[in-house]
């Protein structure tokens, strides 16, 4: 027999997301536990030194360490349970027990159960009425963008050489080619040089940066690191650890340029070619996922199209800011405890209506609003190109006959890039009862004349 | 009579005629039992050809010294230099070069006999190279051409695999492989392939109509017309076989010294009787040459170079996990079949840990060890993709090149050299060597001992244990058995790499194993972490911890593979010296 | 005479581009006029401090003794002139952090005489006892 733990709420990861998940459930009544993977709390705002964290939350420019442990505290304070380097072997849905299920109201969706592998307990049982699903993202490697050449030592991700450089305090090589410009590879280009370690350039397959403005300021140019756009790295070269790499001119479909082939002396090759939700539990659980987030479809709350299962942070979609994180957090704890204090009774979730992101956007989350929660609704865009000249952001309400019922929100932006977020509010009460969608569109300013 | 036909039709192939003996510098004459070619080529892929051609005129072997332009001759070297000479001086009955599958299958072979032997490894670790860059497949030995040594191996091979997984403890499945008829005319090809299979010797084939491969394989594209089922072909891990082979030999007494490359073998009366390497020189009575696509270089060490190798890429795709449930048995096509007569074509091979990998390509190019992959091999192995409908690129994690050792003959080389009394071949193992290891193995020990013979009575090891003792994989175990596992070990409980679900204590084990790992790379083999869809983004710090910890050496000091493959190159905040160097 | 110099405000995520009209203070430094482009009073701020003495806030680790990990995240409470960015990062690679530490913990005050502390981002706690299980037989 496995031995069982129950809580209304258990939440996967403990880093940003589900830091205030956990926080948010518990304020809110709820027994929660956190289940974490690693050592310790924080999530991969461990190794991030860097600061600018939490300027949005509060107001200050933190660094990663720092703005974890907030939560932290405020999380031990409140004496959340969690559970420490443990594995989520699986997940399961379960009826109410027999014995309680002459309680249990009709349409019960019963529990979630939870297979967990951990040192001090072997092999155990979690079981909650709300599952919180804040297991943050991976980066995609090497192979993932089809590097060729050798396989030596010294090609790694920007993440793992991150975690070696400010975690173990190894210093990954002495000359650095970096691919791709995401944030985390203009962290590390800076990062790197202030350990010591030259880096050569940052090479970048579009003809546009992938990270933050600001970081392309304080990362490269204050180090007079080079940015080559349109440039990729083509093959890695050395049999035991890199001693080179080939980079090329690529063309507006990403294909290589014959002939601007070079070649480029360095032992460390560092990739920062994007990150990918983890879903692997979201999946096993059948939850489908929107192909422009990689994770899964949620309503407002974070609530998935599966009942009692929330998601939050970077586990639904890839976010540029930490801040942005914890409040996807607080609202899938928040909604996570509601929905468990319910208990099995019917559950109040209203009609859900679809958003759609009209043309000009790469996503928009969540995929769904729904009717029954009432207040505001937090929504996050990209758009799928640099908008210079500014654009015109519109959220509105699609009746059942097709034809806008109400206007939710008009928005003026200066300008728009794909690595900036953007977030808007709107309110779920000029929803109407019976609207289709709520359609976002996006205008160029160039189209705004007249 | 034959070497001036041979002659001739070189001469054809060079752009002269039988008078005046090729536009190009091409020389042929007979040493030994062989054909030597010498001269200069414009390209590689001349040279292969004329190899080939050479190797129809019934000699022993194609000894093929054509240089070409621009492509240098590689030399058999170390690794990476060794520190310390523990062989020096000591004396063995038999010494393996080459660690493998064939010579790891030698080895724990060997050691079912009493003698002291020794295998030789210039890597870090076992199944470095070839023995861990091939797709698996235990071939049922339909493909081979008839009469050939690769054809009888392979089928004795298919048959020794199954109980010999079963003593090493490691996964064999038997899904069978599906030809699959694109065509009509594929289809009634079916008589033609039986006729061949029967000839084989192969254990069982069958006709599959297009309903019944449907019903047993209902992701395969539409418009097939049927299969060729051969249900004898099976999958094992080929590294983890090469490791347990190892493992298991080195249990049972024999002798494993890696990063060790034979340099040279001194002979003293047509006999070998020291074998130099860069660990140090010592006697042997007996030296079986194992030494994958250098073993013609080491051939040419004790005098007896009368075959040559070149070298035939294969690069696999490695698809998600997930991709595992859409296909149920080994699958290839069957117009690839016979297009190329050099190799099997490629297809979809689902592994013991339920991937799906996708090929190999077979193509000629020069590089012995020359594993980097191109976008263009890519391209060509989705075509396989196609062969089902639920595969698509996407699902690629990663991708891999291996080097097949093949003669000009095309054919293994197994047998007692017939100018060097105390060496033995087993050379030239292409495909399908994997299947054939365990078969070869057994000849190869034979002879060996026979050689042995002249000098040595040799009797038979009691105490040999056939059964390897195997750490435990802790994902397959029932949870009960697990949680025993745990509360007595709490490493087993630590999960330290979450896409293949391995724990510190497997980790640690692998680094204990009786060829203990001492690399990222070799833990890989032994344990899997790193293996999985993020390839060791998240656990590569914490196995590096383990490593350092097992081996009681600083972090910075883990290896990817061996000296000289770093992870890091130094501490940060080292001070003015600026880290370790 | 004036200069129009045009950066990316650094001040927080949104990254406003900005316009700074710069102009030499007779001292060998410069001094500016004008900002444009901002939209907050930190952008403003930013911009100005940009031309007239421009400045970064370090972050970096140290190396610990005793402690539960192999270093401490800190990062200064004030900016370091870029032009001595590196120099500072140099000046802690000779520092080491004993636990136990408070995230906030001044580590070191005035910097090289730079004015501003360098403090601790984290908790710091000290090395376990000897971590019992960590070291599992061969045990099948």
């Amino acid at each position: 027999m496995i031995p069982r733990e129950r809580r209304d709420v258990v939440v996967l990861g403990g880093g940003p997301a589900g830091l205030a998940a956990a926080l948010a459930a518990s304020e809110s009544g709820s027994d929660v536990l956190v289940v974490e993977r690693e050592e310790r709390l924080g999530g991969i705002l461990k190794q991030c030194v860097h600061d600018g964290f939490g300027l949005v939350r509060f107001g200050e420019q933190l660094a990663g360490p720092e703005y974890a442990r907030r939560y932290i505290d405020l999380v031990e304070g409140r004496r959340v349970a969690v559970s420490l380097e443990t594995f989520v072997h699986s997940v399961r849905r379960e009826a109410p027990a027999a014995a309680r299920r002459a309680a249990a109201a009709d349409g019960d969706p019963g529990f979630f159960v939870l297979t967990c592998v951990n040192r001090d307990r072997g092999v155990f049982e979690l079981e909650a009425r709300a599952l919180v699903l804040a297991t943050g993202c991976r980066e995609r490697t090497d192979r993932q963008v089809f590097i060729h050449g050798d396989r030596p030592a010294g090609v790694l991700t920007a993440g793992l050489a991150q975690h070696l450089v400010n975690i173990e305090g190894l210093l990954p090589g002495r000359r650095a080619v970096i691919l791709g410009s995401g944030d985390i590879g203009l962290i590390m280009a800076r990062r790197l040089t202030l350990e010591g370690m030259e880096v050569e350039g940052v090479y970048e397959l579009k003809s546009e940066p992938s990270g933050l403005s600001r970081n392309l300021r304080q990362c490269l140019e204050d180090f007079g690191i080079p940015l080559h756009l349109s440039t990729t790295v083509v093959e890695v070269h050395g049999k035991r650890r890199v001693e080179a790499v080939t980079v090329a001119a690529v063309d507006q479909r990403g294909q290589v340029l014959p002939g601007t082939e070079r070649r480029v002396a360095c032992d460390t090759l560092v990739l920062s070619v994007g990150l990918i939700p983890e879903n692997e539990i979201a999946e096993s659980l059948g939850l489908s996922l929107d192909p422009a987030t990689k994770g899964p479809r949620v309503d407002q709350a974070g609530e998935s199209q599966a009942e009692g299962v929330f998601v939050c942070g970077n586990a639904l979609h890839v976010n540029d800011l930490a801040d942005y994180v914890s409040e996807s957090g607080e609202a899938a704890g928040r909604a996570a405890a509601a929905f468990a204090a319910r208990n099995g009774a019917p559950a109040a979730r209203g009609r859900l209506v679809p958003v759609k992101a009209g043309p000009g956007f790469l996503y928009a989350v969540p995929q769904f609003v729904d009717r029954g929660r009432p207040g505001k609704a937090v929504l996050y865009f990209r758009s799928n190109a640099t908008l210079r000249e500014g654009a015109r952001f519109a959220a509105r309400a699609i009746g059942p006959d097709g034809a806008p019922a109400a206007t939710l929100l008009e928005k003026r932006y200066a300008a728009l890039r794909p690595p900036e977020m953007e977030r808007v509010e709107i309110d779920v009460a000029l929803v109407p009862v019976d609207a289709a969608a709520v359609s976002l569109e996006l205008e160029r300013k160039e189209g705004l004349r007249g | 009579m034959s070497l001036s036909k041979l002659r001739a039709g070189i001469a054809k192939r060079t752009g002269g005629d039988a008078g005046n003996f090729g536009a190009l510098d091409v020389e042929v004459r007979e040493e030994f039992s062989s054909v030597v070619l010498e001269g200069r080529v414009p390209d590689w892929r001349l040279k292969v050809e004329l190899g080939w051609f050479a190797a129809g005129f019934g000699y022993k072997g194609v000894v093929n010294d054509l240089e070409v332009e621009g492509i240098e001759e590689e030399r058999l070297a170390p690794s990476f230099p060794a520190g310390d000479r523990p062989l020096e001086g000591r004396s063995f009955d038999v010494a393996i070069i080459g660690g493998g599958v064939v010579g790891c299958a030698i080895a724990r072979e060997l050691a079912k006999w009493k003698v002291s032997a020794v295998l030789l490894e210039k890597e870090e670790d076992v199944a470095a190279h070839t023995s861990s860059r091939n797709d698996g497949m235990i071939h049922d030995g339909f493909a081979a051409r008839p009469g050939t040594r690769k054809a009888a191996y392979n089928v004795r091979g298919n048959r020794l695999w199954e109980p010999l997984a079963g003593e090493l403890r490691i996964d064999f499945s038997r899904p069978g492989s599906l030809v699959v008829f694109g065509s009509s005319a594929a289809k009634a090809a079916y008589p033609i392939m039986a006729a061949r299979a029967k000839e084989n010797g192969v254990d069982g084939w069958e006709f599959w109509s297009r309903k019944r491969l449907l019903a047993e394989e209902p992701n395969v594209t539409d418009g097939q017309h049927g299969a060729f089922f051969l249900p004898s072909a099976g999958i094992v891990s080929p590294y983890r076989a090469t490791v347990a082979l190892a493992e298991s030999a080195a249990a049972n007494g024999v002798e494993f010294s890696l990063g060790t490359c034979a340099l040279g073998l001194e002979k003293e009366g047509g006999r070998i009787t020291r074998v130099l390497t860069n660990r140090g020189d010592f006697r042997a009575a007996v030296v079986v040459n194992a030494a994958g696509n250098w073993s013609d270089a080491v051939a040419g060490m004790a005098g007896d170079r009368f075959f040559s190798l070149h070298q035939r890429r294969g690069v696999e795709m490695i698809l998600d996990a997930n991709a595992g449930r859409h296909l149920n048995h080994i699958m290839a096509m069957p117009s690839l079949l016979t297009v190329n007569r050099k190799t099997k074509g490629g297809g979809l091979v689902k592994t013991v840990e339920g991937n799906v990998l996708v090929g190999p390509t077979a193509a000629e190019a020069p590089g012995r060890e020359n594993y980097a992959t191109t976008a263009a091999e890519l391209r060509e192995l989705e075509k396989h993709l196609r062969l089902n409908k639920k595969l698509s690129p996407s699902m690629v994690i990663t991708y891999f090149a291996g080097v097949r050792a093949c003669t000009y003959e095309e054919d293994f080389i197994v047998e007692r050299s017939e100018r060097v009394p105390n060496l033995v071949h087993a050379a030239g193992i292409q495909s399908p060597g994997l299947a054939s290891a365990p078969a070869v193995a057994e000849d190869v020990v034979r002879l060996a001992l026979e050689a042995l013979a002249a000098t040595k009575r040799v009797s038979r090891n009691a105490a040999f244990v056939a059964a390897r003792r195997a750490a435990p994989e802790l994902r397959r175990l029932p949870f009960a058995e697990r949680a025993a596992l745990i509360a007595k070990n709490p490493a087993y409980g630590r999960i330290v790499c979450r896409c293949e679900e391995v724990s510190e204590g497997e980790i640690r084990d692998a680094l204990r194993s009786p060829l203990p790992a001492a690399s990222l790379d070799a833990v890989k083999r032994r344990a899997r972490p790193g293996m999985g869809r993020c390839h060791g983004g998240f656990c590569t710090p914490r196995v590096m911890e383990i490593v350092a910890d097992e081996l009681g050496i600083p972090l910075d000091e883990v290896t990817k593979k061996g000296p000289g493959s770093r992870i890091a190159c130094g501490q940060t905040k080292a001070g003015a010296e600026g880290g370790r160097q | 005479m004036a200069e129009t110099r045009k950066f990316v405000c650094i001040a927080c995520p949104r990254g406003c581009p900005l316009e700074v009209d710069a102009e030499p203070d007779g001292k060998g430094g410069f001094a500016a006029l004008a900002v444009r482009g901002n939209a907050c009073r930190r952008g403003e701020d930013y911009g100005r401090a940009e031309i007239v003495d421009p400045r970064r806030s370090l972050t970096s680790t140290l190396r610990t003794e005793g402690a539960a990990e192999r270093r401490l995240p800190v990062r200064t409470t004030g900016g370091v002139p870029l032009g001595r960015l590196v120099e500072a990062a140099r000046a802690l690679d000779g520092l080491v952090a004993r636990p136990p530490l408070k995230c906030g913990d001044v580590i070191v005050n005035n910097l090289l005489g730079l004015g501003v502390d360098l403090v601790a981002t984290d908790d710091l706690s000290a090395a376990a006892a000897a971590d019992q299980g960590r070291k599992p037989a061969w045990n099948n």
